[in-house]
């Protein structure tokens, strides 16, 4: 803003204070009415919508369902879109480029629009920005909302397992891995990649339990599992789509 | 109106309480402030939009009461500790349910109030000179009223909550060069335990709301001293341009008729022209 908007500014508002009203009652009251309606609001929700106790934490079983408050849906989303970790969509798009853009671009942003006018419809670029941010968080926090949360507990419809395979296939379904990864169409389709074809990336076991256990992030580690767990949850994985179809 | 209670010695009982107000507003100044922080002006325009930021400071209040409630009974112990202690608030406390209830709903409530205020606040322009410092002491409580969501979500101790807060510490780690600093300072090390929960516990009754507090007072103090916004389409800012308007259209008439077989464009052409008027 130059100088001279500045000052023509200052003029206006001090013209708008000069022809205004005092602040008590007239905005008090309307502040009174809001905020009572808003706390009466949660009470309601409070008593309506009661809270629950859920299952206690057990650090041993991975098995979860890694569902943040609804606030972080859009953040899980993101997750899901970037999940391939290839050079096109790679994770760190969602861990940290997506969501610093945005925090550095929240702090800054009186600093890129800076003209003086005020009239959203005259400001196409704002209003560009607000429909674009506003219309992508809901999207993706309604996407996170109706995402399934679970994964059937029939098994997964892979064929040709040996007994090595069965015993993985059940490691995998006890620590929930398919509240993040997809098998054979069966399971969440993200934050995890689809593992359907895991095995033609050609991976030998140690490798992959080297992965289990120091995955990249945001997969959490499952170096708590047994030895011989993951022997046979590598087995399994590393014969998706080859061996096992 | 004369009445007896006018004439004669006051009631002492008034006397002593206006001499006390007197001795505070002498060494304190309180009487001239809460005049000039009541009956200030503000714009006549001010709108039913411009409580929200007030909404949102009224429920961080009711999350501080209620949080204090909650620390009363809440024991941040991972060894089935803390769960067992939000069991009890929940199934025991008197009124417990309904405290726990409202701390959770009002943390949503919150996140809700605190967006729709910055939505009030982009869409008006409200951030532009002079309210620039407002806007950013503003981005900061969004983002610590995020990170409250954030470590008060794993005190509740249960599996969601657990593995929800692994794979979000697990981002923060995953960042370049701070990341696994970041990790290792919201874990109180490598690994997810015991010290990781009373941490999250100190961060999120402390820590943040130390912050929130601080930035609040900010905020405040810019509101006060630059007085809030006026709404662009206020009345009087239409008026004003009305007035513009006319003053330009009866320009463009005077030029038309100095310059006599000059084209009398419509006014209306000229209405849409950029003109830097606001």
């Amino acid at each position: 803003m130059k100088q001279a908007d500045k000052r023509a500014y200052d003029k206006d508002y001090a013209q708008a204070k000069k022809t205004g009203k005092p602040f008590f009652p007239y905005a008090i009251f309307k502040d009174t009415v809001i905020a009572s309606l808003t706390v009466i609001g949660i009470m309601i929700l409070a008593i309506v919508v009661r809270v629950e106790v859920g299952e206690p934490v057990n650090p041993a079983t991975t098995d979860f369902v890694p569902r943040p408050e609804w606030y972080f849906y859009f953040a899980f989303e993101l997750l899901k879109i970037f999940k391939n970790q290839d050079a096109l969509t790679p994770v760190i798009m969602a861990t940290f480029m997506v969501p610093n853009i945005l925090i550095l671009l929240l702090i800054v942003w009186p600093f890129i629009d800076r003209g003086p006018e005020r009239r959203i419809w005259k400001r196409p670029f704002a209003l560009g920005m607000t429909v674009i941010v506003t219309s992508m968080l809901c999207y993706l926090t309604w996407m996170g909302a109706n995402s399934p949360s679970g994964v059937s507990s029939q098994g997964l419809p892979v064929s040709g397992l040996d007994e090595e395979a069965t015993k993985g296939m059940a490691v995998y379904m006890a620590n929930g891995c398919g509240s993040c990864h997809m098998v054979a169409g069966v399971g969440a389709p993200g934050p995890g990649p689809d593992l359907s074809s895991e095995g033609s990336k050609g991976w030998d076991n140690a490798k992959m339990i080297a992965w289990f256990k120091a995955p990249k992030p945001p997969m959490p580690s499952y170096a708590s599992l047994p030895p011989a767990e993951l022997e046979a949850l590598a087995t399994f994985v590393n014969g998706l789509g080859t061996t096992y179809k | 109106m004369t009445t007896s209670r006018d004439i004669g010695p006051k009631n002492p009982a008034q006397q002593v309480a206006e001499a006390a107000v007197d001795f505070v507003d002498e060494r304190s100044g309180v009487k001239t402030g809460a005049r000039w922080f009541l009956f200030r002006n503000i714009p006549a325009g001010t709108s039913w939009f411009q409580t929200l930021g007030f909404t949102a400071m009224v429920v961080f209040g009711m999350q501080a009461i209620t949080g204090i409630i909650l620390a009363m009974y809440y024991v941040p112990d991972t060894q089935g500790g803390a769960y067992a202690s939000i069991q009890r608030i929940t199934e025991e406390v008197t009124w417990g349910w309904m405290v726990r209830g409202m701390h959770k709903w009002g943390a949503s409530v919150m996140i809700i109030i605190v967006f729709l205020h910055m939505a009030r606040v982009f869409i008006w322009g409200a951030y532009k000179y002079p309210r620039e410092l407002t806007w950013i002491t503003g981005a900061f409580l969004l983002l610590m009223t995020m990170f409250m969501g954030l470590t008060g979500y794993l005190l509740v101790w249960d599996q969601k909550a657990y593995w929800a807060t692994v794979v979000a510490v697990n981002i923060f780690a995953s960042a370049p060069v701070l990341g696994p600093y970041i990790g290792d300072i919201l874990r109180a090390g490598p690994e997810f335990g015991p010290a990781t929960l009373t941490r999250f516990y100190s961060i999120h009754m402390l820590v943040i709301p130390a912050g929130i507090a601080t930035f609040i007072g900010l905020h405040l103090y810019f509101i006060m001293r630059l007085g809030i916004s006026e709404p662009p389409w206020s009345k009087r800012r239409l008026r004003i341009e009305r007035d513009e308007e006319d003053a330009r259209r009866a320009a463009v008439r005077e030029h038309a008729k100095a310059l006599p077989g000059a084209v009398a464009y419509p006014a209306t052409w000229s209405a849409g022209a950029k003109d830097g008027t606001r």
